[in-house]
């Protein structure tokens, strides 16, 4: 019974002693995305079997789209996007492109014009995402003749409630 | 297989090192340690190189490198709330160091032209007389970069004079793009003389797509023959001789679609 009672007393201690075990707070690399079923689509696929965290800078390419960045800054110019609200800051949309050039896993990040965390209005937020994910002019990255998955995002800077700037 | 992945490697790593510190010039013992952690860190971005700065930062938290690199991996992956965290404490910390640092990046990176103006411009109250520094690139000694905010928020006549006195000191080095920009600067404020003289003078070290095209321009709103020089742009952009960067788009970059439409 004393035995029992002794066990009962030092649980908490070695639960306590638990929780200060480190425990690491870092992704294999800074900004990787893992699926989550709740956001992604299931049909989006890597081609890697692995993260292997390579982003869109790796090749010192830049960001390679078809028709270059200006076919993005026009389509979004086409579409004349803007909040009802006279918001300042931006919306980040960091993603992963496969090497058919497909685009999935989608994080989106929205920064005040101070560099503090924002909530913006949801339904302009959601057409920012939604023209980003409408976007099909990714081309794979490429190394050694293989075709490569890699991460890209895009920002945009938001003036008045209007997209003033695509980035980067 | 295996082989290739091992090369693929090998490219991230050769992208993403970063400079290293004389720790031998570090004072205490923890401090000197913590150097150390921070000249071995690991592969930017990595569990293992963010950790080792974390443990370099407990040893020695008034190493402002330590903070800095940390931060680096958040920008250039477009988490800039993270960012900010990072290099402010590295500011914080050693601002004469950092701060030409910060602002360049809130330039490059967010198109911040304000908050790059103010760090660049608290950066000159530090050295009221001297030298800046170059942009994180190498492309633009700061004074210009501030030129560059400044043009970019419709203050042009502050941008040409930023230049041309930047321009006229013995000790400057020309920047890869000074006399595009001063040109581009001059243009958008119908002095097209001055705009010319400086696309020629940078012609005369390197003639890239961009430069043809504002040249061209400069002819056509003069009603002169700007054809010639259109088609050798195009010929020049497909060449692969335009205003490039490896992590963003240059400021007033023109696109092969905007030089065709001319």
């Amino acid at each position: 019974m004393k035995s029992i009672l002794y066990i009962f007393f030092l649980l908490p201690i070695l639960f306590s002693c638990q929780a200060e075990k480190t425990v690491t707070v870092y992704p294999n690399q800074v900004g990787d995305i893992v699926f989550d079923k709740s956001k992604d689509d299931p049909a989006f696929k890597r081609c890697m079997n692995k993260d292997y965290g390579i982003q869109y800078y790796n090749d010192s390419k830049g960001y390679q789209y078809n028709g270059e960045k200006i076919a993005i800054i026009q389509a979004l110019d086409y579409l004349k996007l803007s909040s009802s609200q006279q918001i300042n800051g931006s919306v980040t949309i960091r993603f992963l492109v496969n090497c058919e050039g497909k685009t999935g896993l989608f994080r989106v990040q929205q920064m005040e014009e101070n560099y503090t965390e924002a909530h913006f209005d949801k339904e302009f937020v959601e057409k920012i995402l939604d023209f980003t994910k409408s976007l099909n002019g990714w081309l794979p990255k490429e190394y050694q003749g293989h075709k490569i998955d890699y991460y890209q995002y895009l920002t945009y800077k938001i003036e008045n409630g209007k997209i003033a700037e695509i980035l980067p | 297989m295996p082989k290739y992945f091992l090369s693929l490697f090998i490219v991230v790593l050769y992208t993403n090192l970063h400079a290293q510190v004389n720790c031998n010039v570090i004072e205490g013992e923890n401090c000197k340690k913590a150097c150390e952690i921070y000249n071995g860190s690991g592969i930017q971005g990595s569990k293992e190189s963010q950790e080792n700065f974390d443990r370099a930062i407990a040893l020695c938290p008034s190493f402002s490198d330590a903070y800095m690199e940390k931060s680096v991996p958040f920008l250039k992956r477009g988490d800039f709330l993270t960012w900010k965290i990072w290099i402010d404490k590295a500011v914080e910390l050693n601002p004469k160091m950092h701060l030409g640092y910060r602002g360049w990046c809130r330039y490059q990176f967010l198109r911040d032209y304000n908050g790059a103006i103010a760090d660049i411009e608290a950066l000159e109250k530090i050295y009221p007389t001297g030298y800046l520094g170059y942009s994180a690139n190498g492309d633009y000694e700061l004074h210009i970069a501030k030129a560059l905010c400044y043009s970019a928020t419709g203050q042009k006549e502050k941008a040409i004079s930023i230049i041309e006195n930047q321009l006229s000191k013995k000790d400057h080095n020309v920047g890869l793009y000074d006399h595009y920009q001063l040109g581009v600067t001059y243009f958008e404020t119908g002095k097209y003389d001055k705009a010319l003289e400086n696309f020629e003078k940078h012609s005369k070290v390197d003639d890239f797509a961009e430069n043809i095209y504002f040249r061209s321009k400069v002819s056509k709103v003069r009603n002169k023959d700007y054809l010639d020089l259109k088609t050798l742009a195009l010929k020049t952009y497909d060449e692969g001789k335009m205003m490039k960067d490896g992590y963003t788009h240059h400021f007033n970059k023109v696109y092969r679609t905007q030089m065709a439409e001319l």
